[in-house]
């Protein structure tokens, strides 16, 4: 996969923020194309080396439902988080069935201002690249109370992107010969 | 056909009812309440000449379609409209194995009394999977048909009792005619109310009905309307193997259960994948009564009718209200009422695709004689119900794909031909600035929402920011053909968590099936190019040629999805009126 981004210069900040993740559903959940029926899953968030994991989902198949509520710190310098939704195989070893990355700048910024409840679903892609899924989350930055260096006076006042120049917008690349269409 | 063996089994164990939907998506089954339509006409002294029902269907004999298991029937409603065209109003949801269904979920329908409704029924036996698939999103082509039968809304409301059987017919290429069976229909007058209920349910030593393993419990909680008449409300999931069964919890509405006193028969049964479920035992208690039971901790018996002695068993088996809880559920008129303000932004198509102004062909023809083009007669059909919801008059008004002064394109300038300040007041405003506008920006193109939709979703999040309760509309008045699919649905993706709808009015004769894809109304959600998915589906499109036409007003159709999508924003946010208590 390539990423290629612009860090936005109104969000550059050296402060580390806490996020509260409430990861809470997940729906059309498959392995290998195929809807999964009893097998019992559990969610990961991660953002760099840090991660949480959830409570397994008892009742199992294609639609869990976590509600996971977990707080986590995160650097300014952070691009993504990533959600990663594994599964329990009868063996008890848990294998991985999909990943969604949510780039900061879907819940800080433009949109979002700290403290504002945002609800996001991503789409879930496996190893292969194929989509396997959706996975409901919602994410809320905890405002800080102490100082932090971010250049908010120019951010009322800024028009929004141009379609044209798109700046410090996050793009996802997949590469082609992986998708099976 | 690969579930003709057992049928969907995982399908037949949900919950039907008594689940709270996903706070983000809209209410379904429900053709006849909209209350931002019944409140515009009311404040012209209008009143609604119909009364809300709700009918609950049950089936008798049908036919079986699969090959080593019974159907698993589902019934589709329509209503007939005037051209002979069938409008589908709603679905019930499917039963596991069985011949002689008693479908839960009720279909809403307005009964008009001056005129002739009628009701057609279609009845399936569903082959997909349906466990955790919305049953809106159940393609018809792919099920087996089972019978159709027709009825006359006001015949069912005069019958005594308001109940009535017709017998199915049609044809299911069998080559010969065989009895299909028959639908009965029962028909309630709905109680508007906001009251909801959630309870915890769970059992303890219940009976062991199964052979090798213990029995699989679930609850069906009926009402009884009168002359023992019996309407099933709701039903719990399936817990298996299991005699001290815990079950999610279960939220009714005061519409389902009637009213805090109305008696409810609450049944145990052992789930069977043959479709024949045996009743462990059951209980008649209201909601007043479960609520006592919650607060004083206290375990109702069930019982096991006998025909022996003509007295009931009492088993040892105990239902146990662990939690109850009494929420109200705000309308959207609570919320308009209480200074939740809607905002309108305007946004008019000037690309070439209209046609050149001066030619009587365009939608955008000055007529000299006075006579409004399309674009002029949307404006003001349109303008008047969204003066009558927005309270300052004041609305940010654009157009795109226009050339401006400066020579370029521009996807979003201001209609008023002003730098700063795009905003016009009141209906007026906007057709004097269009006129202003169509003589001094020529019609280029492309035709890109991307960037009016940005605009709209920077203004809905400035208002976040502010904590100030508002909820903002972009209505698009476009002609056609839109250029950037990929760009639109990325932008309307990253609006759709915002307190923002976007109505798309169309104007002129092309083809719209583009429009009807963004708006998502067969529960796909749109995908962003990023991999997000829209939160919530805040699209809806008119197309103003069947208001033309007369099959639906300009008010109905622009205001049927909005209450709804307003409500899945501030319900997923617990958002109260302003000045309300909090839950």
């Amino acid at each position: 996969m390539i990423y290629l981004g612009r860090i936005d210069p109104l969000l550059y900040t050296t402060m580390t923020k806490t996020l509260e993740i409430d990861i809470r559903s997940a729906e059309g959940l498959k392995i290998n194309r195929r809807l999964i029926k009893k097998k019992k899953t559990f969610a990961v968030a991660r953002i760099g080396d840090k991660f949480r994991t959830s409570n397994l989902d008892d009742s199992g198949g294609s639609n869990p439902t976590w509600n996971y509520k977990s707080e986590m710190p995160m650097k300014g310098s952070v691009q993504f988080i990533s959600i990663e939704v594994f599964y329990r195989t009868r063996c008890a070893r848990e294998k991985k069935l999909g990943e969604a990355k949510i780039p900061a700048a879907d819940f800080m910024g433009r949109y979002s201002h700290e403290g504002h409840l945002n609800f996001l679903s991503y789409r879930l892609r496996d190893e292969y690249g194929d989509k396997c899924g959706i996975v409901n989350v919602s994410i809320v930055v905890k405002p800080n109370s102490t100082e932090t260096t971010m250049f908010e006076a120019s951010s009322s006042s800024s028009e929004p992107p141009s379609i044209d120049g798109y700046c410090g917008r996050i793009v996802t690349g997949v590469p082609v010969w992986r998708l099976a269409s | 056909m690969g579930n003709c063996l057992s049928g969907d089994v995982a399908g037949g164990k949900q919950a039907i009812g008594g689940v709270q939907q996903r706070p983000t998506s809209t209410t379904t089954n429900n053709a006849a309440q909209n209350d931002a339509v019944d409140f515009f006409f009311r404040s012209r002294g209008q009143y609604p000449l119909f009364s809300q029902i709700e009918l609950s269907l049950s089936a008798s004999n049908l036919i079986d379609r699969d090959i080593a298991s019974k159907s698993d029937p589902m019934a589709v409603m329509y209503l007939r409209k005037k051209d002979g065209k069938l409008e589908e109003i709603g679905r019930t949801e499917v039963i596991l194995n069985s011949l002689n269904p008693k479908w839960i979920e009720k279909i809403t329908v307005s009964f008009q009394f001056e005129t002739v409704q009628t009701l057609v029924f279609h009845v399936f036996d569903v082959d997909t999977r349906y466990h955790n698939v919305p049953v809106k999103t159940l393609k018809l082509k792919e099920q087996d048909y089972l019978g159709e039968a027709t009825c006359v809304l006001s015949e069912v409301m005069t019958k005594p009792n308001r109940s009535m059987t017709i017998n199915l017919h049609g044809n299911v290429g069998a080559g010969v005619t065989r009895k299909l069976g028959t639908l009965s229909l029962q028909a309630e007058e709905t109680i508007a109310s906001k009251t909801v209920v959630e309870m915890n349910l769970r059992s303890v030593n219940l009976d062991n009905k199964d052979l090798f393993s213990k029995s699989d419990p679930f609850l069906r909680i009926s009402r009884l309307v009168e002359n023992s008449i019996v309407v099933p409300v709701c039903k719990t999931e399936v817990v298996d193997n299991n005699l001290n069964p815990i079950w999610k919890p279960v939220c009714l509405t005061m519409q389902q259960f009637g009213s805090k006193d109305t008696p409810l028969l609450i049944e145990c049964l052992d789930f069977n994948t043959s479709g024949n479920h045996e009743l462990i035992g059951r209980t008649e208690k209201s909601i007043a009564e479960l609520e006592r039971l919650c607060h004083q901790r206290e375990a109702i018996n069930f019982v096991y009718p006998s025909t022996s002695h003509g007295r009931n068993k009492v088993l040892k088996g105990q239902l146990i209200v662990d939690h109850f809880v009494e929420k109200v559920q705000y309308s959207f008129l609570d919320y308009i009422s209480s200074g939740f303000e809607l905002n309108f932004m305007v946004a008019v198509d000037f690309t070439a695709s209209n046609g050149d102004p001066r030619t009587p062909s365009s939608l955008h023809y000055n007529d000299p004689s006075g006579r409004l083009n399309s674009y002029q007669k949307a404006i003001m059909e349109v303008g008047e119900v969204i003066q009558f919801y927005d309270s300052d008059r004041r609305f940010p008004a654009w157009g795109f794909g226009g050339r401006t002064a400066d020579g370029h394109v521009s996807h979003a300038f201001n209609l008023n031909g002003a730098s700063f300040g795009d905003e016009v007041v009141g209906v007026e405003g906007i057709m004097s600035a269009y006129s202003n506008a169509l003589t001094n920006v020529p019609l280029a193109g492309p035709t890109l929402f991307s960037h009016v939709v940005d605009k709209a979703a920077h203004t809905a999040s400035q208002s976040l920011s502010q904590n100030s309760p508002k909820y903002f509309v972009l209505l698009i008045i476009t002609d056609g053909v839109l250029t950037d699919m990929a760009g639109t649905i990325d932008a309307l993706v990253r609006a759709s968590d915002l307190p923002l709808s976007v109505l798309i009015v169309g104007v002129g004769n092309t083809d719209f099936t583009q429009m009807e894809f963004l708006d998502a109304d067969k529960g796909r959600r749109l995908e962003s190019s990023t991999g997000r998915v829209a939160t919530r589906d805040i699209v809806q499109f008119v197309p103003m040629k069947e208001v033309h036409s007369g099959q639906v007003s300009v008010v109905q159709a622009l205001l049927e999805e909005l209450p709804g999508q307003f409500l899945s924003y501030v319900r997923c946010r617990n958002i109260n009126p302003v000045g309300a208590p909090a839950i």
